[in-house]
Protein backbone atom coordinates (compact mmCIF):
# COMPACT_ATOMS: atom_id res chain seq x y z
CA UNK A 1 0.00 0.00 0.00
CA UNK A 2 1.32 3.19 -0.82
CA UNK A 3 1.03 6.00 1.64
CA UNK A 4 0.77 9.08 -0.18
CA UNK A 5 3.27 11.81 0.30
CA UNK A 6 0.48 14.10 1.07
CA UNK A 7 -0.54 12.02 4.02
CA UNK A 8 2.99 11.79 5.19
CA UNK A 9 3.45 15.44 4.89
CA UNK A 10 0.26 16.14 6.75
CA UNK A 11 1.24 13.72 9.42
CA UNK A 12 4.67 15.32 9.71
CA UNK A 13 3.12 18.73 9.89
CA UNK A 14 0.80 17.50 12.53
CA UNK A 15 3.72 16.15 14.50
CA UNK A 16 5.57 19.38 14.13
CA UNK A 17 2.55 21.35 15.20
CA UNK A 18 2.13 19.01 18.14
CA UNK A 19 5.67 19.54 19.21
CA UNK A 20 5.45 23.28 18.76
CA UNK A 21 2.12 23.75 20.38
CA UNK A 22 2.72 21.48 23.41
CA UNK A 23 4.79 24.05 25.41
CA UNK A 24 2.17 26.65 24.74
CA UNK A 25 -0.36 24.36 26.17
CA UNK A 26 1.94 23.51 29.15
CA UNK A 27 2.52 27.23 29.83
CA UNK A 28 -1.06 28.00 30.39
CA UNK A 29 -1.90 28.51 34.23
CA UNK A 30 -5.16 28.71 35.94
CA UNK A 31 -6.79 31.94 37.03
CA UNK A 32 -6.39 31.06 40.66
CA UNK A 33 -2.71 30.64 40.39
CA UNK A 34 -2.41 33.88 38.47
CA UNK A 35 -4.39 35.74 41.05
CA UNK A 36 -2.26 34.25 43.80
CA UNK A 37 0.87 35.27 42.01
CA UNK A 38 -0.47 38.73 41.45
CA UNK A 39 -1.36 39.04 45.10
CA UNK A 40 2.12 37.95 46.10
CA UNK A 41 3.74 40.50 43.84
CA UNK A 42 1.51 43.20 45.23
CA UNK A 43 2.47 42.27 48.79
CA UNK A 44 6.14 42.32 47.90
CA UNK A 45 5.73 45.79 46.47
CA UNK A 46 4.16 46.97 49.68
CA UNK A 47 6.93 45.51 51.80
CA UNK A 48 9.58 47.06 49.64
CA UNK A 49 7.86 50.39 50.06
CA UNK A 50 7.83 50.01 53.86
CA UNK A 51 11.51 49.07 53.96
CA UNK A 52 12.37 52.09 51.88
CA UNK A 53 10.53 54.31 54.33
CA UNK A 54 12.35 52.71 57.30
CA UNK A 55 15.65 53.23 55.57
CA UNK A 56 14.88 56.87 55.11
CA UNK A 57 14.02 57.19 58.79
CA UNK A 58 17.25 55.47 59.81
CA UNK A 59 19.20 57.81 57.67
CA UNK A 60 17.53 60.78 59.32
CA UNK A 61 18.27 59.36 62.79
CA UNK A 62 21.89 58.80 61.85
CA UNK A 63 22.19 62.38 60.71
CA UNK A 64 20.72 63.56 63.99
CA UNK A 65 23.18 61.41 65.96
CA UNK A 66 26.05 62.85 64.01
CA UNK A 67 24.87 66.35 64.85
CA UNK A 68 24.56 65.45 68.54
CA UNK A 69 28.07 64.01 68.59
CA UNK A 70 29.44 67.17 67.07
CA UNK A 71 27.66 69.25 69.68
CA UNK A 72 29.03 67.13 72.54
CA UNK A 73 32.54 67.36 71.17
CA UNK A 74 32.22 71.07 71.03
CA UNK A 75 31.02 71.24 74.63
CA UNK A 76 33.88 68.98 75.76
CA UNK A 77 36.33 71.30 74.19
CA UNK A 78 34.77 74.24 75.97
CA UNK A 79 34.85 72.40 79.34
CA UNK A 80 38.54 71.57 78.98
CA UNK A 81 39.26 75.17 78.22
CA UNK A 82 37.37 76.24 81.35
CA UNK A 83 39.28 73.74 83.50
CA UNK A 84 42.62 74.92 82.19
CA UNK A 85 41.67 78.51 82.88
CA UNK A 86 40.55 77.63 86.41
CA UNK A 87 43.84 75.88 87.19
CA UNK A 88 45.78 78.84 85.91
CA UNK A 89 43.69 81.20 88.02
CA UNK A 90 44.21 79.07 91.12
CA UNK A 91 47.95 79.03 90.55
CA UNK A 92 47.98 82.75 90.12
CA UNK A 93 45.92 83.22 93.29
CA UNK A 94 48.39 81.15 95.33
CA UNK A 95 51.19 83.50 94.34
CA UNK A 96 49.40 86.51 95.63
CA UNK A 97 50.89 87.50 98.98
CA UNK A 98 48.42 88.52 101.65
CA UNK A 99 48.73 92.02 102.89
CA UNK A 100 49.49 90.76 106.43
CA UNK A 101 51.44 87.50 106.84
CA UNK A 102 49.25 84.82 108.31
CA UNK A 103 51.04 83.18 111.23
CA UNK A 104 51.14 79.39 111.37
CA UNK A 105 48.70 77.57 113.61
CA UNK A 106 46.00 80.17 113.32
CA UNK A 107 43.43 77.57 114.22
CA UNK A 108 44.93 77.10 117.69
CA UNK A 109 46.13 79.65 120.18
CA UNK A 110 49.81 80.52 120.10
CA UNK A 111 50.06 80.53 123.89
CA UNK A 112 49.48 77.48 125.97
CA UNK A 113 50.10 76.65 129.60
CA UNK A 114 50.37 73.04 130.59
CA UNK A 115 51.40 71.41 133.83
CA UNK A 116 53.08 68.04 133.93
CA UNK A 117 55.19 66.32 136.56
CA UNK A 118 54.96 63.54 139.07
CA UNK A 119 54.42 62.72 142.72
CA UNK A 120 55.77 59.93 144.91
CA UNK A 121 54.78 58.47 148.25
CA UNK A 122 57.14 56.03 149.88
CA UNK A 123 57.17 53.55 152.69
CA UNK A 124 60.56 52.33 153.63
CA UNK A 125 63.12 51.46 156.18
CA UNK A 126 66.84 51.74 156.26
CA UNK A 127 69.03 50.00 158.79
CA UNK A 128 69.14 51.81 162.10
CA UNK A 129 65.91 53.70 161.43
CA UNK A 130 62.26 53.03 161.98
CA UNK A 131 60.10 52.25 159.03
CA UNK A 132 57.71 54.94 158.01
CA UNK A 133 55.80 56.73 155.27
CA UNK A 134 57.41 59.62 153.40
CA UNK A 135 55.99 62.09 150.92
CA UNK A 136 59.02 61.60 148.84
CA UNK A 137 58.36 64.25 146.24
CA UNK A 138 55.79 66.39 144.52
CA UNK A 139 57.49 67.57 141.37
CA UNK A 140 55.34 69.77 139.14
CA UNK A 141 56.70 70.96 135.81
CA UNK A 142 55.24 74.15 134.39
CA UNK A 143 55.36 74.51 130.63
CA UNK A 144 54.48 77.80 128.99
CA UNK A 145 54.58 77.84 125.20
CA UNK A 146 54.80 81.39 123.89
CA UNK A 147 54.72 80.37 120.25
CA UNK A 148 55.99 77.60 118.01
CA UNK A 149 59.62 78.40 118.83
CA UNK A 150 59.64 79.59 122.44
CA UNK A 151 59.03 77.55 125.55
CA UNK A 152 59.61 78.43 129.19
CA UNK A 153 59.74 75.45 131.51
CA UNK A 154 60.35 75.13 135.23
CA UNK A 155 60.36 72.18 137.59
CA UNK A 156 60.05 72.15 141.35
CA UNK A 157 60.57 69.61 144.08
CA UNK A 158 58.21 70.00 147.02
CA UNK A 159 59.13 67.84 149.97
CA UNK A 160 58.23 67.56 153.63
CA UNK A 161 60.70 67.28 156.43
CA UNK A 162 60.66 67.85 160.15
CA UNK A 163 62.02 71.14 161.30
CA UNK A 164 65.06 71.12 163.56
CA UNK A 165 64.47 72.17 167.14
CA UNK A 166 67.26 72.92 169.53
CA UNK A 167 66.90 71.07 172.81
CA UNK A 168 68.04 72.46 176.10
CA UNK A 169 69.88 69.41 177.35
CA UNK A 170 73.28 68.84 175.75
CA UNK A 171 72.35 71.25 172.98
CA UNK A 172 70.87 68.41 171.03
CA UNK A 173 68.68 68.97 168.03
CA UNK A 174 65.18 67.57 168.06
CA UNK A 175 62.43 67.26 165.51
CA UNK A 176 59.77 69.92 165.38
CA UNK A 177 56.76 70.44 163.19
CA UNK A 178 56.74 69.47 159.60
CA UNK A 179 57.94 72.05 157.20
CA UNK A 180 57.66 72.25 153.46
CA UNK A 181 60.78 72.50 151.43
CA UNK A 182 60.48 73.82 147.90
CA UNK A 183 63.46 73.69 145.63
CA UNK A 184 63.79 74.66 142.03
CA UNK A 185 65.07 71.72 140.02
CA UNK A 186 65.28 73.68 136.79
CA UNK A 187 63.95 76.85 135.15
CA UNK A 188 65.01 77.46 131.60
CA UNK A 189 63.99 79.33 128.50
CA UNK A 190 64.11 77.31 125.27
CA UNK A 191 64.35 79.04 121.91
CA UNK A 192 64.10 76.69 118.93
CA UNK A 193 66.25 78.71 116.55
CA UNK A 194 65.94 76.24 113.66
CA UNK A 195 65.57 72.52 113.03
CA UNK A 196 69.07 71.80 114.31
CA UNK A 197 69.83 74.39 117.00
CA UNK A 198 67.99 75.18 120.21
CA UNK A 199 69.21 77.84 122.61
CA UNK A 200 68.61 77.10 126.29
CA UNK A 201 69.29 79.58 129.06
CA UNK A 202 68.59 79.69 132.78
CA UNK A 203 68.92 77.11 135.50
CA UNK A 204 69.36 74.26 133.08
CA UNK A 205 69.33 70.52 133.43
CA UNK A 206 72.92 69.68 132.51
CA UNK A 207 73.61 67.00 129.88
CA UNK A 208 76.20 65.10 131.92
CA UNK A 209 75.23 61.55 131.10
CA UNK A 210 71.53 60.98 130.50
CA UNK A 211 70.21 60.11 133.97
CA UNK A 212 69.59 63.69 135.07
CA UNK A 213 67.79 64.66 131.88
CA UNK A 214 65.60 61.55 131.85
CA UNK A 215 64.95 61.08 135.56
CA UNK A 216 61.62 61.51 137.26
CA UNK A 217 59.81 59.57 139.93
CA UNK A 218 57.56 57.76 137.51
CA UNK A 219 60.35 57.19 135.00
CA UNK A 220 62.85 55.67 137.41
CA UNK A 221 62.08 52.03 137.96
CA UNK A 222 64.03 52.06 141.21
CA UNK A 223 63.13 54.77 143.76
CA UNK A 224 66.73 55.63 144.69
CA UNK A 225 69.07 57.29 142.22
CA UNK A 226 72.35 55.62 141.31
CA UNK A 227 75.01 56.49 143.88
CA UNK A 228 77.48 57.96 141.37
CA UNK A 229 74.98 60.54 140.10
CA UNK A 230 75.63 62.49 143.32
CA UNK A 231 79.12 63.30 142.02
CA UNK A 232 77.65 65.38 139.17
CA UNK A 233 75.81 68.71 139.16
CA UNK A 234 72.32 67.92 137.94
CA UNK A 235 71.62 71.51 136.99
CA UNK A 236 73.53 74.74 136.58
CA UNK A 237 72.93 78.37 135.72
CA UNK A 238 74.18 79.15 132.24
CA UNK A 239 73.41 78.91 128.55
CA UNK A 240 73.45 76.00 126.16
CA UNK A 241 73.17 75.14 122.48
CA UNK A 242 71.72 71.73 121.75
CA UNK A 243 70.22 69.89 118.85
CA UNK A 244 70.00 66.77 116.80
CA UNK A 245 71.27 65.80 113.38
CA UNK A 246 69.29 63.00 111.75
CA UNK A 247 71.28 60.42 109.80
CA UNK A 248 69.24 58.88 107.01
CA UNK A 249 65.60 57.97 107.37
CA UNK A 250 65.87 55.07 109.81
CA UNK A 251 65.67 57.20 112.94
CA UNK A 252 69.41 57.24 113.47
CA UNK A 253 70.72 60.53 114.84
CA UNK A 254 73.68 62.30 116.35
CA UNK A 255 72.84 64.63 119.23
CA UNK A 256 74.95 67.39 120.70
CA UNK A 257 74.90 69.79 123.62
CA UNK A 258 77.40 72.54 124.36
CA UNK A 259 77.04 74.75 127.40
CA UNK A 260 78.63 77.23 129.72
CA UNK A 261 77.65 77.46 133.38
CA UNK A 262 78.89 78.97 136.63
CA UNK A 263 80.13 75.56 137.74
CA UNK A 264 80.79 74.10 141.21
CA UNK A 265 81.94 76.27 144.05
CA UNK A 266 83.88 76.02 147.32
CA UNK A 267 81.87 75.90 150.57
CA UNK A 268 84.37 77.98 152.49
CA UNK A 269 85.93 79.64 149.44
CA UNK A 270 89.25 77.83 149.78
CA UNK A 271 90.71 75.11 147.65
CA UNK A 272 90.92 72.61 150.49
CA UNK A 273 89.38 69.18 150.08
CA UNK A 274 87.19 69.29 153.20
CA UNK A 275 85.72 71.75 155.66
CA UNK A 276 83.72 71.58 158.90
CA UNK A 277 79.97 72.02 159.27
CA UNK A 278 78.43 73.90 162.25
CA UNK A 279 78.42 70.66 164.26
CA UNK A 280 82.07 70.11 163.64
CA UNK A 281 81.58 67.26 161.23
CA UNK A 282 83.93 67.00 158.29
CA UNK A 283 82.18 67.52 155.02
CA UNK A 284 83.37 67.84 151.42
CA UNK A 285 84.36 71.43 150.61
CA UNK A 286 82.68 71.49 147.21
CA UNK A 287 79.12 72.45 146.32
CA UNK A 288 78.15 71.14 142.93
CA UNK A 289 74.88 73.08 142.56
CA UNK A 290 75.45 76.06 144.82
CA UNK A 291 76.94 78.57 142.43
CA UNK A 292 73.85 80.35 141.15
CA UNK A 293 75.26 83.81 140.58
CA UNK A 294 73.64 85.54 143.58
CA UNK A 295 75.33 85.12 146.94
CA UNK A 296 73.84 84.81 150.40
CA UNK A 297 74.71 88.43 151.14
CA UNK A 298 72.88 89.59 148.03
CA UNK A 299 75.94 90.31 145.99
CA UNK A 300 76.02 88.90 142.49
CA UNK A 301 78.79 87.13 140.71
CA UNK A 302 80.41 83.82 140.09
CA UNK A 303 81.87 82.22 143.20
CA UNK A 304 84.89 80.98 141.33
CA UNK A 305 87.25 82.63 138.94
CA UNK A 306 85.71 81.65 135.61
CA UNK A 307 82.63 79.80 134.31
CA UNK A 308 82.81 76.13 133.48
CA UNK A 309 82.19 74.63 130.07
CA UNK A 310 80.86 71.27 129.05
CA UNK A 311 78.91 69.25 126.55
CA UNK A 312 77.71 65.89 125.37
CA UNK A 313 77.76 64.14 122.06
CA UNK A 314 75.58 61.11 121.53
CA UNK A 315 74.78 58.59 118.85
CA UNK A 316 71.47 56.81 118.62
CA UNK A 317 70.77 53.95 116.26
CA UNK A 318 67.46 52.07 116.03
CA UNK A 319 67.41 49.06 113.76
CA UNK A 320 63.68 48.85 114.29
CA UNK A 321 61.14 50.13 116.84
CA UNK A 322 62.01 48.92 120.33
CA UNK A 323 65.42 47.70 119.18
CA UNK A 324 68.04 50.39 119.57
CA UNK A 325 71.33 51.42 121.07
CA UNK A 326 72.54 54.78 122.32
CA UNK A 327 76.07 55.78 123.26
CA UNK A 328 77.19 59.10 124.65
CA UNK A 329 80.23 60.89 125.99
CA UNK A 330 79.96 64.04 128.08
CA UNK A 331 82.10 66.19 130.29
CA UNK A 332 82.56 69.48 132.08
CA UNK A 333 85.59 71.39 133.32
CA UNK A 334 86.22 74.67 135.13
CA UNK A 335 87.58 76.20 138.34
CA UNK A 336 85.74 75.58 141.61
CA UNK A 337 87.50 77.56 144.28
CA UNK A 338 86.97 81.28 144.72
CA UNK A 339 90.52 81.99 143.61
CA UNK A 340 89.91 80.23 140.32
CA UNK A 341 93.10 78.17 140.60
CA UNK A 342 91.80 74.67 141.28
CA UNK A 343 90.06 72.79 138.51
CA UNK A 344 87.04 70.53 138.77
CA UNK A 345 86.23 68.29 135.83
CA UNK A 346 84.02 65.36 135.03
CA UNK A 347 83.72 62.77 132.29
CA UNK A 348 80.77 60.47 131.75
CA UNK A 349 80.24 57.60 129.37
CA UNK A 350 76.64 56.50 129.00
CA UNK A 351 75.04 53.62 127.13
CA UNK A 352 71.55 52.23 126.73
CA UNK A 353 70.10 49.39 124.74
CA UNK A 354 66.57 48.14 124.11
CA UNK A 355 66.16 44.58 122.95
CA UNK A 356 62.52 44.43 122.04
CA UNK A 357 59.61 46.08 123.80
CA UNK A 358 60.23 44.15 127.02
CA UNK A 359 63.95 44.31 127.78
CA UNK A 360 66.36 47.14 128.38
CA UNK A 361 69.80 47.64 129.85
CA UNK A 362 71.54 50.94 130.53
CA UNK A 363 74.35 52.37 132.57
CA UNK A 364 76.93 55.07 133.07
CA UNK A 365 80.53 55.39 134.13
CA UNK A 366 81.25 58.64 135.94
CA UNK A 367 84.66 60.02 136.80
CA UNK A 368 85.45 63.38 138.39
CA UNK A 369 88.68 65.13 139.23
CA UNK A 370 88.90 67.84 141.88
CA UNK A 371 92.20 69.58 142.31
CA UNK A 372 92.78 70.66 145.92
CA UNK A 373 95.42 72.64 147.73
CA UNK A 374 95.89 70.09 150.50
CA UNK A 375 94.95 66.63 149.23
CA UNK A 376 96.09 66.53 145.66
CA UNK A 377 93.49 65.61 143.05
CA UNK A 378 90.45 63.86 144.44
CA UNK A 379 88.79 61.36 142.15
CA UNK A 380 85.20 60.76 143.06
CA UNK A 381 84.01 58.13 140.66
CA UNK A 382 81.47 55.43 140.18
CA UNK A 383 79.33 53.46 137.81
CA UNK A 384 75.96 51.86 137.55
CA UNK A 385 74.29 49.32 135.31
CA UNK A 386 70.59 48.56 135.34
CA UNK A 387 68.52 45.95 133.57
CA UNK A 388 64.77 45.59 133.36
CA UNK A 389 62.41 43.04 131.86
CA UNK A 390 58.65 43.28 131.42
CA UNK A 391 57.02 39.92 132.15
CA UNK A 392 54.52 40.53 129.36
CA UNK A 393 57.31 39.27 127.14
CA UNK A 394 56.73 35.77 128.47
CA UNK A 395 53.28 35.71 126.79
CA UNK A 396 51.75 34.01 129.79
CA UNK A 397 48.36 35.64 129.21
CA UNK A 398 48.04 36.35 132.92
CA UNK A 399 46.61 39.80 133.68
CA UNK A 400 48.67 40.67 136.77
CA UNK A 401 51.88 39.12 135.49
CA UNK A 402 51.65 41.07 132.23
CA UNK A 403 51.77 44.32 134.21
CA UNK A 404 54.90 43.42 136.16
CA UNK A 405 58.44 44.44 135.39
CA UNK A 406 61.55 43.05 137.07
CA UNK A 407 64.43 45.47 137.55
CA UNK A 408 67.89 45.18 139.01
CA UNK A 409 70.77 47.57 139.42
CA UNK A 410 74.38 47.12 140.40
CA UNK A 411 76.31 50.26 141.30
CA UNK A 412 79.53 51.16 143.01
CA UNK A 413 81.22 54.39 144.07
CA UNK A 414 84.42 55.72 145.56
CA UNK A 415 83.96 59.24 146.90
CA UNK A 416 87.64 60.04 146.72
CA UNK A 417 87.71 60.77 150.43
CA UNK A 418 88.07 57.21 151.62
CA UNK A 419 84.54 55.83 151.41
CA UNK A 420 83.57 53.12 148.96
CA UNK A 421 80.14 51.63 148.52
CA UNK A 422 78.82 48.74 146.48
CA UNK A 423 75.13 48.16 146.16
CA UNK A 424 72.90 45.55 144.62
CA UNK A 425 69.25 46.45 144.16
CA UNK A 426 66.48 44.06 143.21
CA UNK A 427 63.11 45.51 142.49
CA UNK A 428 59.77 44.97 140.89
CA UNK A 429 57.37 47.42 139.28
CA UNK A 430 53.63 46.92 138.96
CA UNK A 431 51.95 49.17 136.40
CA UNK A 432 48.53 50.02 137.78
CA UNK A 433 48.11 52.28 134.74
CA UNK A 434 50.54 53.58 132.17
CA UNK A 435 51.67 56.32 134.59
CA UNK A 436 50.74 54.95 138.02
CA UNK A 437 53.49 52.67 139.26
CA UNK A 438 53.85 50.64 142.42
CA UNK A 439 57.53 49.97 142.93
CA UNK A 440 59.31 47.95 145.53
CA UNK A 441 62.95 47.20 145.94
CA UNK A 442 65.46 45.87 148.42
CA UNK A 443 68.99 47.20 148.50
CA UNK A 444 72.04 45.35 149.78
CA UNK A 445 74.79 47.85 150.54
CA UNK A 446 78.36 47.21 151.48
CA UNK A 447 79.86 50.54 152.49
CA UNK A 448 83.21 51.20 154.11
CA UNK A 449 84.83 54.46 155.17
CA UNK A 450 84.17 57.63 157.11
CA UNK A 451 80.92 58.32 155.23
CA UNK A 452 79.68 54.74 155.10
CA UNK A 453 76.00 54.28 154.28
CA UNK A 454 73.54 52.04 156.14
CA UNK A 455 73.75 48.42 155.13
CA UNK A 456 70.42 47.49 153.76
CA UNK A 457 67.11 49.13 153.10
CA UNK A 458 63.82 48.46 151.46
CA UNK A 459 61.50 50.94 149.82
CA UNK A 460 57.99 50.70 148.47
CA UNK A 461 56.91 53.63 146.35
CA UNK A 462 53.70 54.68 144.66
CA UNK A 463 54.56 57.01 141.83
CA UNK A 464 52.24 58.90 139.52
CA UNK A 465 53.22 60.78 136.40
CA UNK A 466 50.87 63.47 135.08
CA UNK B 1 97.39 -0.07 51.69
CA UNK B 2 95.28 2.58 53.24
CA UNK B 3 97.26 5.03 55.20
CA UNK B 4 96.54 4.99 58.91
CA UNK B 5 97.32 8.66 59.09
CA UNK B 6 94.43 10.98 59.51
CA UNK B 7 93.45 12.75 56.35
CA UNK B 8 95.12 16.12 56.68
CA UNK B 9 92.64 17.79 54.43
CA UNK B 10 89.97 17.17 57.01
CA UNK B 11 92.11 17.74 60.12
CA UNK B 12 93.04 21.34 59.39
CA UNK B 13 89.57 22.79 59.01
CA UNK B 14 88.26 20.60 61.80
CA UNK B 15 91.07 21.71 64.05
CA UNK B 16 90.46 25.33 63.23
CA UNK B 17 86.84 24.86 64.08
CA UNK B 18 87.69 23.15 67.33
CA UNK B 19 90.11 25.93 68.22
CA UNK B 20 87.52 28.53 67.45
CA UNK B 21 85.01 26.74 69.65
CA UNK B 22 87.51 26.50 72.45
CA UNK B 23 88.30 30.19 72.24
CA UNK B 24 84.68 31.06 72.17
CA UNK B 25 83.94 28.95 75.22
CA UNK B 26 86.76 30.63 77.13
CA UNK B 27 85.49 34.02 76.19
CA UNK B 28 81.97 33.13 77.23
CA UNK B 29 83.11 31.70 80.54
CA UNK B 30 84.82 34.94 81.51
CA UNK B 31 82.21 37.22 80.12
CA UNK B 32 80.59 39.33 82.85
CA UNK B 33 76.91 38.81 83.20
CA UNK B 34 74.79 41.67 82.12
CA UNK B 35 74.65 44.07 84.96
CA UNK B 36 71.18 44.70 86.14
CA UNK B 37 70.59 48.25 87.04
CA UNK B 38 70.36 48.18 90.81
CA UNK B 39 67.55 50.30 91.83
CA UNK B 40 67.42 50.59 95.54
CA UNK B 41 63.90 50.86 96.71
CA UNK B 42 63.10 54.26 98.02
CA UNK B 43 63.65 54.35 101.79
CA UNK B 44 60.38 54.06 103.61
CA UNK B 45 59.60 57.13 105.66
CA UNK B 46 58.94 56.33 109.28
CA UNK B 47 55.40 57.02 110.40
CA UNK B 48 54.51 59.02 113.47
CA UNK B 49 53.56 55.82 115.28
CA UNK B 50 56.91 54.23 114.49
CA UNK B 51 58.82 57.33 115.54
CA UNK B 52 56.82 57.38 118.76
CA UNK B 53 57.80 53.78 119.46
CA UNK B 54 61.44 54.45 118.58
CA UNK B 55 61.92 57.61 120.62
CA UNK B 56 59.30 57.93 123.31
CA UNK B 57 59.11 54.39 124.64
CA UNK B 58 62.83 54.51 125.36
CA UNK B 59 62.33 56.54 128.50
CA UNK B 60 58.75 56.24 129.64
CA UNK B 61 55.61 54.15 129.26
CA UNK B 62 53.28 55.03 126.46
CA UNK B 63 51.20 58.17 126.94
CA UNK B 64 47.85 57.85 125.21
CA UNK B 65 46.90 60.51 122.73
CA UNK B 66 43.59 61.12 124.49
CA UNK B 67 45.35 62.16 127.71
CA UNK B 68 45.90 65.69 126.44
CA UNK B 69 44.33 68.14 124.06
CA UNK B 70 45.87 69.05 120.75
CA UNK B 71 47.25 72.33 122.11
CA UNK B 72 48.70 70.60 125.16
CA UNK B 73 50.39 68.02 123.00
CA UNK B 74 52.04 70.83 121.05
CA UNK B 75 53.45 72.26 124.27
CA UNK B 76 54.50 68.89 125.63
CA UNK B 77 56.18 67.90 122.37
CA UNK B 78 58.14 71.16 122.36
CA UNK B 79 59.35 70.28 125.85
CA UNK B 80 60.19 66.74 124.78
CA UNK B 81 61.95 67.88 121.63
CA UNK B 82 64.30 69.95 123.80
CA UNK B 83 64.67 67.43 126.64
CA UNK B 84 65.18 64.35 124.45
CA UNK B 85 67.03 66.24 121.69
CA UNK B 86 64.66 65.00 119.00
CA UNK B 87 65.15 65.96 115.35
CA UNK B 88 62.65 68.62 114.33
CA UNK B 89 61.07 66.58 111.54
CA UNK B 90 60.58 63.57 113.81
CA UNK B 91 59.08 65.71 116.55
CA UNK B 92 56.59 67.14 114.06
CA UNK B 93 55.57 63.69 112.86
CA UNK B 94 55.10 62.46 116.40
CA UNK B 95 53.03 65.53 117.21
CA UNK B 96 50.84 64.93 114.18
CA UNK B 97 50.36 61.32 115.27
CA UNK B 98 49.30 62.38 118.75
CA UNK B 99 47.08 65.23 117.65
CA UNK B 100 45.07 62.94 115.37
CA UNK B 101 43.54 61.25 118.40
CA UNK B 102 43.96 64.01 120.96
CA UNK B 103 41.34 64.52 123.62
CA UNK B 104 38.92 67.41 123.67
Amino acid sequence: MKISSLTLGATAAACVLGVVLTPRVAAMISDEDFNALKSMVTNQDQRIGQLEKLHEQDQQTHQQDQQTIQQLQQRLGETQTLATNAAQKAEAAAKIQPVYPIPSGTMSALHNFTMAGDAEVQFGRSEGSHSGFVLADFAPIFLFRANDNVLFEAGFDVTLQNSAVSLQNNSQTGNGDAQTAVSLSFAQLDYLYNDYVTLVAGYMVLPLGTYSERAAGWLNKIPDDPLAVDFLPGAGVGAQFRGSLPVGDSGQMVTYSVYGANGPSSVDGSGRATTLDPDGHTIPNISLNGNVGVNADGSSGNLNGNPSGGGRIGWFYPWKPHYDIELGVSGQAGPWDSGGHELWSAAVVDAAMHIGPYAEVKGEYINTWQQTTDAGTLRARGWWIQGAYKLAGLNLDAPVVNDLELVSRYDGVNDGLGTTTDRVTAGIVYYLTNTLLLEGDYEWLHSRGPAALPSNEFVVQLSYGF
Amino acid sequence: MRSTLINKRRVVPAGALALACACLSVVLAHAEPEKKTDQKPAPKKLTGAELYAINCNRCHPERYATEFTSAQWKTIMTHMRVRANLPAAQAKEILKFLQEDAGN
